[in-house]
């Protein structure tokens, strides 16, 4: 008699399953309406028409049409502002890196030496990553004039933000056996920090500032249309002044660069790894 | 060299986990302690290493009293106390030489050290360590490759650079085979007689301190049960220490 009761599900626990089954119904079309208005009011917001894409395509194709050939002759002038738009990513990872490294020590829960350095810390990591870098890059060429330096000074703050926070991260998450292993050696604070701490996370520090390096030549790129140098500056002059030819050329270089940093980037990353 | 009187540490929760307990661990001497989970093996041995802070009763390391010190004279004073864990907690990405030769860095207060160098005078005496635990050939090998019995090989050659006068173990074996643990224990007797260090190891495994002990504690419920050499040890003395935990 009991063998045959458990076999069968009682009427109350097949109510609740199907009372279960058709709350989960409801739930699932109420989170597809949802879903459905989510994208009808982002369509209405930007004034999405697809029509205009219909009725531009002339426009587009002439453009292209004017940017063919890509005007080659114009290379050895366009070396200069490459250089600069690397230079300035190189220059900005490189501070960006030597400034978030000690932040990110602070503001890591499990080595940071106070409470207050924690939120001082975390508090400046939080403020320079929540200021896009295109703000930083206007403030900056408003406080030192046009040019690449604003563009790396943009970068190099910026940098703090996005590399302190994963660098504070890496040193939450590290295993500290170690780290109580050598400091009950008897050696001193600093000596575990160097000889504990750093061989412990440096693979992955380094290997997230070569990704940093890498979004950071892309978003050089982009400081040049408001006036921070590079190859920015360059595309924007030349979309000023309707030379498309020259446009296309840039848009080659652009291509050929950042592409070639994301392989080096990763061939690096991996080596790390 | 390494004396315990009257320890104590009560809990800020009112839980008792050691009562007075006494210790005395000759140079020369591996003394092993048994007990069941939560009896306090682990906690005598942190309050030794003064990882927690015991609420009464004095530690005597070489000498000098380490409850008393704090900052700058205990991390000295710690100098003397070499300990070994569970795991070998070695610094992966680092060679094994690095690793053992790390143990010494509390004699040095130099620049070069702080800012991760390691002795050049200290890489030749960590070879010799690594070659007193029979490893010496994988002294350029990264510590992460290394199998456990490997590792907590090196974990005590680390702590022989440390040069200290006693050695504490807190279930050196627990993640190992038998032949592994079975060669730990064997190290680590062979290191208390040729280095003189006093040995003071929490184990699990019975048979291993019926084997290798000079000496065998036990402990339950935070206090010592027996303390006595290892041919006196009865069976019944060690499945009593067990059996009320069970109850």
């Amino acid at each position: 008699m009991k063998h045959g009761i458990a076999q069968r599900p009682s009427r109350l626990a097949t109510a609740a399953v199907a009372g279960g089954g058709s709350l989960a119904k409801a739930t699932r079309f109420v989170l597809l309406l949802l879903g459905i208005a989510i994208v009808i009011q982002s369509t209405w917001v930007v004034h999405a028409r697809p029509q205009d894409l219909i009725t531009g395509v002339h426009g587009m194709v002439d453009i292209i049409r004017r940017a063919m050939p890509p005007d080659f002759s114009k290379f050895p002038d366009e070396i200069w502002p490459t250089l600069e738009t690397i230079d300035i990513a190189i220059f900005g990872t490189l501070a960006g890196v030597i400034m978030a490294a000690p932040l990110a020590v602070l503001a890591a829960a499990n080595v940071t030496p106070s409470r207050a350095l924690y939120y001082l810390a975390r508090g400046i990591i939080g403020f320079t990553r929540a200021v896009p870098d295109l703000v930083w890059a206007l403030l900056f060429v408003t406080a030192v004039g046009l040019g690449p330096f604003p563009g790396a000074l943009a970068l190099s703050v910026h940098s703090i933000g996005m590399l302190g926070r994963l660098f504070a991260e890496v040193i939450e998450q590290m295993d500290m056996a170690p780290v109580e292993a050598l400091a009950l050696t008897g050696a001193r604070r600093m000596q575990v920090f160097t000889h504990s701490v750093v061989p412990s996370v440096l693979p992955s520090l380094l290997g997230i500032s070569l990704y940093r390096l890498d979004e950071n030549i892309r978003t050089s790129l982009v400081l040049g249309f408001v006036g921070a140098g590079g190859i920015g500056f360059q595309l924007l002059t030349a979309m000023n002044l309707f030379q498309y030819q020259e446009v296309s050329l840039l848009l080659i270089i652009i291509f050929v660069v950042v592409i070639t940093a994301e392989r080096i980037s990763a061939i690096l990353r991996a080596r790390l790894g | 060299m390494l004396k315990v009187t009257r320890l104590s540490l009560c809990y800020p929760n009112g839980k008792q986990a050691l009562s007075e307990v006494d210790l005395d661990v000759k140079p020369g001497e591996l003394v092993i302690v048994l007990g069941g989970n939560g009896s306090g093996k682990t906690t005598l041995l942190r309050c030794i290493a003064r990882t927690l802070a015991p609420t009464a009763g004095q530690v005597w390391v070489d000498g000098t009293e380490l409850t008393r010190l704090a900052g700058e004279k205990l991390r000295r004073a710690r100098m003397a106390l070499a300990m070994i864990s569970q795991h070998a907690s070695l610094v992966r990405r680092r060679s094994v030489i690095a690793n053992v030769a790390s143990g010494a860095l509390g004699h040095y207060a130099d620049w070069w050290t702080a800012f991760g160098g390691l002795p050049a005078s200290e890489l030749t005496l960590a070879m010799d360590y690594l070659n007193e635990v029979g490893l010496v050939e994988l002294a350029a090998q990264r510590a992460g490759t290394l199998s456990g019995g490997q590792a907590q090989r090196v974990a005590i050659a680390r702590a022989l650079a440390q040069r200290p006068r006693a050695l504490l173990a807190d279930e050196p074996v627990a993640s190992l085979d038998p032949e592994a643990a079975e060669d730990i224990m064997c190290l680590l007797k062979r290191l208390a007689k040729a280095d003189n260090l006093a040995v003071l190891c929490v184990l699990h495994q019975v048979e291993l301190a019926y084997n290798h002990a000079d000496r065998v504690v036990g402990i339950r419920d935070g206090r010592i049960a027996f303390d006595l050499p290892r041919e006196d040890l009865s069976r019944d003395a060690v499945r009593g220490l067990y059996l009320s935990e069970a109850a």
